[in-house]
């Protein structure tokens, strides 16, 4: 089309929308003036005025047809059309406040739970990370062949990769450290992350002042440089800009400060204050091929495909197990998108929750339209005269859809803003946090989703009604009470109702099945007394002597100290403690002969502990003796395992006594068998390993002791509620020297019940769902059978005329409802039973109990029952006070 | 009875354009123009001559404009737009090619 053209025709259209009275004017005048002189023509040839006129008329051929032939070459009818159902819907909506105020609100809360949980799921699952080009980064996993998991990768395996692979563009390593900070200010412990130099550019990310870490900085006895954070740099710099080359002091060594980045980083989910060189790391860590503590990402060169680069890693891997076979045989590689280790947990209760709150908007949907088939029932009349007036069925049908979607975009509206102003808080009050959560917000395709959610509901629920409407039988509904055309509404009503009650079975399932989980796990023993413990992390304090006796020394009297406070029943250290998302896990293996590789040998999480720890943790000891203060670095290495390792290894036989070899440590015998502690939270879902084994600090290494000590957590037993206590402890802790860290304060009971944040999170919402589920489809119950009791009156008061007693007119209109509600259960219990079962195979989320748990199925059943009796029950009231004359008489 | 003016579609619309690229023109005179040119082979009724012409407007082919006629009245007259003048152009050129591929495959001799 040349644009030429549309210098003319544009203002024509325009005119035509926004001034069509002139148009149309415009267009009597010329047709007018036609007639005239035609008439004028003729009378001049000698006919009389009047016939002349009416031959004049006569060749134009009717002059509205004309004009309509007109008009419709002006193209914009549809237009106009639509213009005049929005004007026209607009007034009706108007007309009937009540109608109107409850549908959108109805739809609001549908639509405005839906856009909520969208724009969770856009912001988490769908947004893209906030990396250049994040659909080219990756992370590349070594992999336990024999216990079929992917594990991070050790430090010289890493490099190794990093000099061979041809697939990356680039690779980097990355690993989590703790770090008390001691200069300047006062000490403070600090999330440290250890980095590969390079690894910020491959992310896209650059320093706001000064520089990343060059390869020379990135190994063993490069110079000592850190980046910091813009948090760190504004609180303990003041923003200042001379910051570059002045130093930190960091687990008591002098870092200087080559750069500072920018505001809000979060690298890989981590919100950490200080980046040191991973190539400077501790080498008894990154120098062990059988250790293995890094994460490694890498960003694919263009044009090769995750598949290809899955196929190089495992080969290189292949030859690293071939040239390092006592570490690396038995393990793979494999390469994964950045972006699914982010969010695979979460991805499916996000997508279930997303699926329930469709369904509850379905519900909403089919009691709006509910509504609307009473309404139009109600209209009959005046669709009738319409169509005699000569609108066609698919013009009232429009005129219905208008109306509708009118509806639907104002409750929409509303619900974005419910959306807008609600998502936050609930995050917020919901247990647990979920991945990427800062990314949450309305954006353009929350905004997007909002306008389709609102235009699609509009249509779904105006469907029915309008084309119902627009096949009224003429003759039927002029005629006096119209009655005839209502009984297919009445059955349209009736399968909407069973539809809903359906639905909300599924929707009450999914959370009684949750709920039943949740019930299940809090009757999960979680191995230890977990009622009067505290726990919290502590640092070594840089003034205490760097030997490792004299640390040892240090923590003893920190523990003494702590265990003199009134009121503190036990005290004890520890490096790792359940539910706390930290894992040490390494080898071991029975006897004294050493399996082939490090990978094939059996896995287990090491509790390296104080002797009292057992006790205080109240771990019930079932075989042999715990720990006592005989067990020190001179006498003989001894262990206590849990049972899961002693029934897994030492299934008949006595296991105390018996010889295990520890990795790093060397031959040591079994003195215990302790009870199985449920570390990775009470449904042990993510278990990497079960096994357990537990050693005394005491006897721990000189070499490992300083890696060890940086961080321990101190668990204190006490009946005293944790914050009557927590100032004394602190102020023992701080005794010592001033400038001890101290954080991470928990207490255990509230941690217990975090641990439920996966099952409890989507329970809480699939419950607030079911909840508004419920409450729509009893209003749906409720709308219908009062209606249908109106329908009847007359036949009501037929019956109880000819003897039909109140309490048989009663029973009939609860029974109407009870038929429509079982029909729906019955429907939804096989729909549940499907989806549960789909459900429970995907996502883990149910513990304890079956995806058709027959009491939780049976237990739903009855409440939407009496849900659906007691929403029958005032209309059933309202029948059974019909008084015969009058109903009769009313006819 | 089959209506002449009805034979070849759009005749009308060539038509129209080609009377309005010799002069603006207003409905009426239009009218009569067509009667004056075609004779009694074209009959275009008044009836279908609005609608055309209005369909020419609104696809730009020719604008309009209300002007006072010399008797001072007011009349809309209708002129041929640049657009509409190489639309001329170039269905006068087809319409050439079809009459004369219709009139040779009229003038076959019969075998």
């Amino acid at each position: 089309m040349r644009p030429e053209r549309w210098i003319y025709k544009l203002p024509l259209r325009i005119r035509s929308l926004f001034d069509r009275q002139k148009a149309d004017q415009e267009l009597d005048d010329e047709l007018r003036d036609h007639v005239e002189r035609k008439t004028q023509q003729y009378i001049a040839a000698g006919m009389n005025p009047q016939e002349a006129r009416r031959a004049a008329l006569l060749e134009m051929g009717g002059l509205e047809k004309r004009k309509e032939e007109c008009r419709d070459a002006r193209q914009v009818t549809w237009l106009q059309d639509l213009l005049q159902d929005i004007r026209y819907g607009l007034r009706i909506l108007r007309k009937s406040p009540g109608f109107t105020s409850i549908a959108i609100l109805t739809l609001a809360l549908g639509i405005g739970a839906n856009t909520a949980i969208f724009s969770v799921v856009q912001g988490v699952l769908l947004a893209p990370l906030p990396y250049s080009q994040p659909d080219r980064l990756v992370l590349v996993w070594q992999y336990n062949l024999t216990l079929k998991h992917p594990i991070s990768v050790s430090y010289p395996d890493f490099l190794d990769w990093q000099r061979e692979a041809r697939s990356f563009q680039q690779m980097a390593a990355y690993d989590s450290q703790d770090r008390n900070l001691t200069a300047p200010g006062t000490p403070e412990h600090l999330n440290g992350e250890e980095i590969s130099s390079g690894f910020l550019s491959m992310l896209g990310i650059k320093p706001i002042l000064g520089r990343e870490f060059s390869p020379d900085e990135d190994k063993q006895g490069g110079a000592p440089v850190v980046l910091i954070s813009n948090r760190l740099w504004r609180n303990r710099f003041a923003g200042s800009i001379a910051v570059l080359g002045k130093s930190v002091t960091l687990d008591g060594v002098d870092y200087t400060i080559s750069g500072v980045l920018p505001a809000d980083l979060r690298l890989l989910g981590d919100d950490a204050d200080v980046y040191t060189p991973i190539g400077q790391g501790d080498p008894l860590i990154y120098g062990d091929r059988t250790i293995h503590p890094v994460l490694c990402v890498a960003r694919l060169k263009p044009r090769v495909s995750i598949a290809q680069s899955d196929a190089e890693m495992s080969a290189i891997q292949e030859h690293q197990d071939q040239l390092y076979p006592s570490a690396d045989r038995g393990l793979g590689a494999s390469v994964k998108p950045l972006k699914h280790e982010f969010v695979a947990d979460v991805s499916g209760t996000l997508l279930l929750l997303l699926g329930a709150v469709g369904i509850v908007l379905l519900i909403a949907c089919a009691n709006v339209a509910n509504l609307l088939l009473a309404r139009s029932a109600a209209r009959t009349r005046e669709f009738a005269i319409r169509s005699a007036l000569g609108a066609s069925g698919a013009r009232i049908v429009r005129q219905l859809l208008a109306e509708s979607v009118l509806l639907s975009l104002a409750g929409g509206t509303l619900g974005l803003l419910l959306a807008k102003w609600g998502v936050r808080p609930v995050l917020a009050a919901l247990p647990g946090s979920l991945p990427r959560s800062e990314n949450i917000g309305v954006n353009l395709s929350v905004l997007l989703f909002a306008l389709l959610a609102s235009v699609a509901v509009g249509i779904l629920f105006g469907l029915a009604p309008a084309l119902q409407s627009s096949q009224t039988d003429l003759q039927a509904s002029l005629k006096a009470g119209g009655r005839g055309a209502t009984s297919p509404h009445h059955r349209t009503q009736s399968s909407l109702v069973i539809v809903q009650v359906a639905l909300t079975l599924v929707l009450l399932v999914g959370a009684g099945l949750l709920f039943r989980t949740i019930r299940r796990l809090w009757e999960v023993n979680p191995g230890f007394d977990a009622r009067h413990l505290i726990a919290f992390n502590v640092g070594l304090s840089p003034s205490a002597n760097k030997t490792v006796a004299g640390m040892r020394v240090a923590y003893q009297q920190l523990i003494e100290r702590i265990r003199n406070i009134p009121g503190v029943k036990a005290a004890e250290l520890t490096i790792l403690f359940p539910l706390s998302e930290h894992q040490n896990i390494g080898p071991f293996w029975v006897g004294s002969q050493e399996p082939p590789s490090s990978a094939l040998a059996p896995r287990a999480l090491y509790y390296w502990t104080g002797p009292d720890y057992l006790r205080t943790m109240e771990i019930p000891l079932l075989q042999g003796r715990y720990f006592t203060a005989a067990d020190t670095a001179s006498s003989q290495p001894v262990v206590l395992i849990d049972t899961a390792l002693a029934q897994a290894y030492f299934p008949d036989k006595d296991p105390v006594g018996q010889a295990m070899t520890i990795p790093h440590w060397g031959p040591v015998r079994i003195i215990g068998v302790v009870g199985h502690v449920r570390h990775w939270g009470l449904d042990e879902r993510d278990a990497y390993t079960q096994n357990q084994i537990y050693a005394s600090l005491n006897q721990l290494a000189g070499d490992w002791a300083p890696l060890f000590y940086r961080r321990l957590t101190v668990v204190v037993s006490t009946p005293l509620d944790a914050a009557a206590v927590m100032p004394a402890i602190k102020a023992a802790v701080y005794g010592a020297s001033g400038d001890q860290t101290i954080y991470g304060v928990q207490v255990i009971q509230q941690s217990l019940a975090q641990s439920l944040s996966s099952q409890r999170f989507p329970m809480i919402l699939l419950g607030v769902f079911a909840g508004l589920a419920l409450l729509l489809a009893s209003i749906g119950i409720y709308g219908v059978i009062s209606y249908s009791v109106v329908q009847r009156v007359h036949e009501i008061g037929i019956r109880m005329a000819l003897g039909a007693e109140r309490r048989d007119v009663f029973r009939m209109v609860i029974g109407q409802g009870l038929r429509l509600a079982l029909a729906g259960v019955a429907i939804g219990a096989a729909a549940a039973l499907i989806l549960a079962r789909r459900l429970s195979s995907f996502s883990h989320l149910l513990y304890g109990v079956g995806a058709g748990d027959p009491i939780t199925f049976m237990a739903i059943s009855a409440v939407l029952i009496g849900v659906a009796i007691l929403a029958c029950y005032i209309p059933a009231r309202r029948a059974m006070k019909v008084d015969p004359m009058v109903a009769l008489r009313y006819e | 009875m089959s209506k002449p003016s009805d034979l070849v579609q759009g005749t009308l619309d060539l038509l129209l354009l080609k009377i309005l690229a010799l002069e603006p023109l207003n409905g009426f005179a239009i009218s009569l123009r067509l009667k004056q040119v075609s004779g009694d082979v074209l009959q275009v009724s008044d009836g279908s001559l609005y609608p055309a012409l209005h369909k020419l407007e609104q696809e730009g082919w020719i604008s309009a404009e209300w002007k006072t006629t010399e008797n001072n009245r007011r009349a809309k007259y209708y002129s041929l737009t640049r657009p509409g003048r190489r639309h001329l152009e170039k269905e006068a050129d087809n319409w050439g090619r079809l009459a004369a591929a219709i009139s040779h495959v009229v003038k076959l001799k019969e075998t």
